[in-house]
């Protein structure tokens, strides 16, 4: 396989994408995407993510064509997004997905298949396949109006993967699922990658993006904000120290936790030296010292707060 | 293959979905009921009664059609945005012209079943009492159709922009007004105002014109069958339809899905 950044290699590609909203009886214009550029490679498992309103599901549903974007392009598998003939080997699975609800999981599963052009054999086959992988089988002719919400996103999850694509796009697939239905997303997700499939998902979730995503883009207010791996992102870099002691002395910093014999503080990492040596000076003892890294969450939310003159400025010009 | 594949897929279902909602079952069961009540009318009627069977027959079969189209039309495109289903289906290899005509195949196959299943409930009774319906009833229920189906265009028309009750209102006005089509010419051709004249004939050729479709005399007189008439309708029909259909179409297009 080719490696990453090559031209071929790019499945989906955003090149100042925009997307500005009309609302209200003024048809008042709201920047829903604001020159986003992105680019996506073959294979990757990719993770879209930041608060709400940023942008993820706009860019989304550019991308599937659901929507369509005011300015810029975007390619989904090498032909422009509103080209239905991308999504042929598309495979998505929308937020909080709403179903024919007159159709059972097996006749759902179906239409989706001839959707596709797939013939019966392979529908039949794939069918039966996914509804035992998702432990749905016993629920196949059972109408999607009876599934709980666990279950028509694991019907979801089917019909995204029914045709094995080359692309999936899942939009928020852990929202609202208990432990076990986010332990299968995660496992669906990296199959799907080990099959060689390229996986694109928007998340809330931010331990899971970490956790499964090979690269992962930071939106804030419609507008990229950071791409590449989650060390990356989050570099190497020691941002505080939590040191845990006991003795009668004060280091400083901020308590958060205290059980009788010792204390447990939070310090800059600069202040890690002058801290340990007032312990162990003052006679008391030093029992452990954890370095704390940035995590995904601390970089998005300093994006977050980085965007916020850039956000001003923005509505400024609306 | 593969266009049309995907066509009729997207038309089962809406057909699917169609024999699935009670409410149909409901307004075929007063279809029936009407078609029976028929029946006891001519006994009660002095003269021909099996004019006034035809009659009450073709009226039922014609307003209960039309119901089916209006109230499954209205709501074919908008309730598939308001309840998100559009999300999956239009994210797969399906261009929107193909979701607007294979939902509308469905309805127009939805409503070629009812009217099927009514004809042939009639052409029992009929037989019933030893009085086979003459040839003109069944093509006078070809150009019913037809009428159906441009009908279903408006609804569709006006679903793809519009709630299933501002499209039922104006539905509705084009129902109403399709049946007036011939006053209003008339209307405009006795006014005195050329304004009102020349609007009068704008009108008359935009709008549809419902009364073209009804073979109603020549089905309950047994008149002859008029083959021009039937030819011109079923051309003027097609030809309307597609101009209707194109419009949703682009309207259609132009949506964005949020």
């Amino acid at each position: 396989m080719a490696g990453p950044g090559r031209e071929t290699d790019i499945v989906i590609s955003a090149h100042k994408l925009r997307k500005v909203y009309r609302t209200g009886f003024w048809m008042r214009p709201v920047v829903g995407l604001d020159g986003l550029d992105l680019a996506v490679h073959r294979g990757e498992v990719f993770g879209l993510i930041g608060p709400n309103g940023a942008g993820k599901t706009t860019t989304i549903k550019i991308l599937t064509g659901l929507q369509s974007a005011t300015s810029g392009s975007a390619t989904v598998m090498g032909r422009p997004y509103d080209d239905p003939r991308s999504r042929q080997q598309l495979g998505f699975l929308p937020e909080r997905p709403y179903f024919y609800e007159h159709l059972s999981g097996r006749e759902l599963l179906d239409f989706y298949g001839r959707l596709f052009d797939m013939d019966a054999g392979l529908r039949r086959r794939r069918i039966q396949e996914l509804l035992e992988r998702v432990d749905l089988a016993r629920f196949a002719d059972v109408p999607i109006h009876k599934y709980s919400k666990g279950m028509v996103q694991r019907v979801g999850l089917c019909q995204a993967i029914l045709h094995e694509p080359d692309l999936v796009i899942l939009d928020e697939p852990m929202s609202g699922l208990d432990p076990l239905g986010r332990a299968l997303v995660r496992d669906i997700i990296l199959e799907e990658r080990a099959r060689g499939a390229t996986v694109c998902f928007s998340s809330h979730v931010l331990s899971d993006v970490e956790s499964m995503s090979d690269r992962v883009a930071i939106l804030v207010r419609g507008s990229l904000r950071g791409v590449g791996t989650v060390r990356e992102l989050i570099g190497d870099r020691v941002v505080s120290v939590e040191l845990r002691y006991s003795g009668a002395v004060d280091p400083g910093g901020v308590e958060l936790r205290s059980d009788g014999s010792t204390r447990t503080v939070r310090l800059e990492a600069a202040e890690a030296d002058r801290a340990v040596n007032t312990v162990v000076q003052g006679g008391g003892r030093v029992v452990e010292l954890l370095p704390q890294r940035e995590t995904l969450e601390s970089v998005l939310l300093d994006e977050v707060e980085r965007a916020r003159p850039i956000d001003a400025e923005r509505l400024g010009v609306l | 293959m593969g266009a049309l594949s995907r066509l009729w897929a997207l038309a089962a279902n809406t057909f699917r979905e169609a024999v699935r909602d009670r409410v149909l079952y409901s307004i075929l069961f007063f279809a029936v009921g009407v078609l029976c009540l028929s029946l006891a009318v001519q006994e009660i009627t002095i003269g021909d009664h099996e004019k006034v069977v035809r009659s009450v027959a073709q009226a039922a079969i014609d307003g209960f059609g039309s119901l089916i189209a209006m109230f499954l039309g209205v709501s074919l495109v908008y309730k598939e945005i308001e309840r998100k289903t559009v999300y999956t289906v239009l994210s797969k290899p399906i261009p929107r012209w193909m979701f607007v005509l294979g939902k509308y195949a469905g309805l127009v196959l939805t409503l070629t079943v009812e009217i099927a299943i009514l004809l042939v409930l009639y052409t029992g009774l009929m037989t019933a009492q030893q009085h086979f319906p003459p040839p003109v009833v069944f093509v006078s229920m070809l150009t019913l159709l037809a009428q159906l189906m441009l009908l279903t265009a408006w609804a569709t028309l006006f679903s793809t922009f519009s709630t299933p009750t501002t499209a039922a209102a104006f539905t509705l006005a084009i129902f109403v007004i399709g049946h007036l089509a011939d006053d209003i010419w008339l209307f405009g051709s006795q006014a005195q105002s050329v304004t009102v004249q020349q609007v009068a004939r704008i009108l008359y050729w935009l709008l549809p014109n419902f009364s073209l479709f009804s073979l109603r005399p020549e089905a309950v007189h047994e008149l002859p069958i008029p083959w021009d008439r039937v030819a011109g309708v079923l051309a003027y029909g097609a030809a309307y339809t597609t101009a209707v259909l194109s419009l949703a179409v682009a309207v259609f297009q132009r949506r964005d899905l949020r």
